[in-house]
């Protein structure tokens, strides 16, 4: 089920007041994030709120494991992931996402080599153009672990160290699957773009 | 880097000029951009970089892709019904 390895227990449960206090100032602060977070992964605003609610109750739930003024983001980002995969994946209304071990298999089966080749050209100056739809277009286009991995580095600002935490994979793994992620994501983009007639 | 060095050079080099380590650059050029290289790797990338068209343009398309991601997503607000709604459910 649920653990938090890489967070140590702390010995001492907190007191009410205390849980209360991480649970406003250091956990509530990343509601948006997380509901964020969690709309780019359902593309469902019912199950976004459901969501937030479950890792919210979560966190709550095992706010012991947490160790006050360390990565709160990271691990609620990681609770939230958890139980997307664990209880949202399965009844999810998206039909294009795909179990996480099967990716796995297929991308590190896929060298990366001669990717460039088959790439379009995209410019610079033609992404600096395009919408915010057509940006979410590209990127709701790609497979969930390919697009989740993106949204953590590029939008969240966390480093491999932390996606790796958060996504229980190794920080190898975290390195090649956001290559793979953002080569998949240019082709996208160049696709639309030809398809735009943008030049 | 100049824009207007970055002018001449793109002037005097053809669009199609390729570069034989592409793909290996482009793999660096993006662990720089996530910091995730050290102050000697990144100017190892640099160094490269300014003097290659393609790795250049790469760059310039990979910069460019991570600020659309950044600043064109939209963002949802969470009501304060749900915030409501959250801590009812903690005090229950
Ligand atoms: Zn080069």
């Amino acid at each position: 089920m649920f653990t938090f390895d890489f967070m140590d227990k702390s010995s001492s449960g907190y007191t009410k007041i205390e849980k209360s206090d991480i649970f406003n100032n250091e956990f509530m602060v990343h509601a948006e994030a997380l509901y964020n977070f969690a709309y780019k992964l359902t593309h469902d605003e019912d199950e976004s709120k459901d969501l937030l609610q479950d890792t919210c109750l979560k966190a709550f739930r095992f706010i012991n494991s947490f160790e006050r003024g360390t990565n709160a983001k990271a691990w609620l980002f990681r609770i939230l992931k958890n139980s997307f995969i664990n209880d949202y994946r399965k009844k999810s209304k998206n039909p294009g996402m795909v179990d996480y071990q099967e990716v796995e298999t297929f991308y590190n089966s896929e060298g990366s080599e001669g990717q460039t080749q088959l790439t379009p050209d995209l410019r610079s100056e033609t992404v600096k153009g395009m919408l915010g739809d057509e940006i979410t277009n590209a990127l709701n286009s790609m497979d969930v672990d390919f697009r989740t991995i993106i949204i953590l580095c590029d939008l969240e600002g966390f480093k491999y160290d932390e996606i790796s935490k958060i996504l229980d994979i190794p920080i190898g793994t975290v390195r090649s699957r956001l290559h793979r992620a953002r080569s998949i994501l240019k082709k996208q983009l160049a696709i639309y773009a030809a398809s735009m007639g943008y030049k | 880097m100049g824009t207007f060095v970055r002018w001449i050079q793109k002037a005097m080099m053809s669009k199609k000029a390729r570069c034989p380590e592409e793909e290996h650059w482009l793999e660096l050029v993006r662990l720089m951009l996530d910091g995730q290289t050290t102050e000697e790797e990144t100017s190892y990338v640099i160094d490269h970089v300014e003097g290659c068209y393609r790795c250049y343009d790469n760059y310039d398309l990979e910069k460019e892709i991570r600020e659309a991601i950044k600043n064109k997503s939209i963002n949802l607000k969470v009501s304060d019904a749900l915030i409501a709604r959250i801590n009812n459910e903690i005090k229950a």
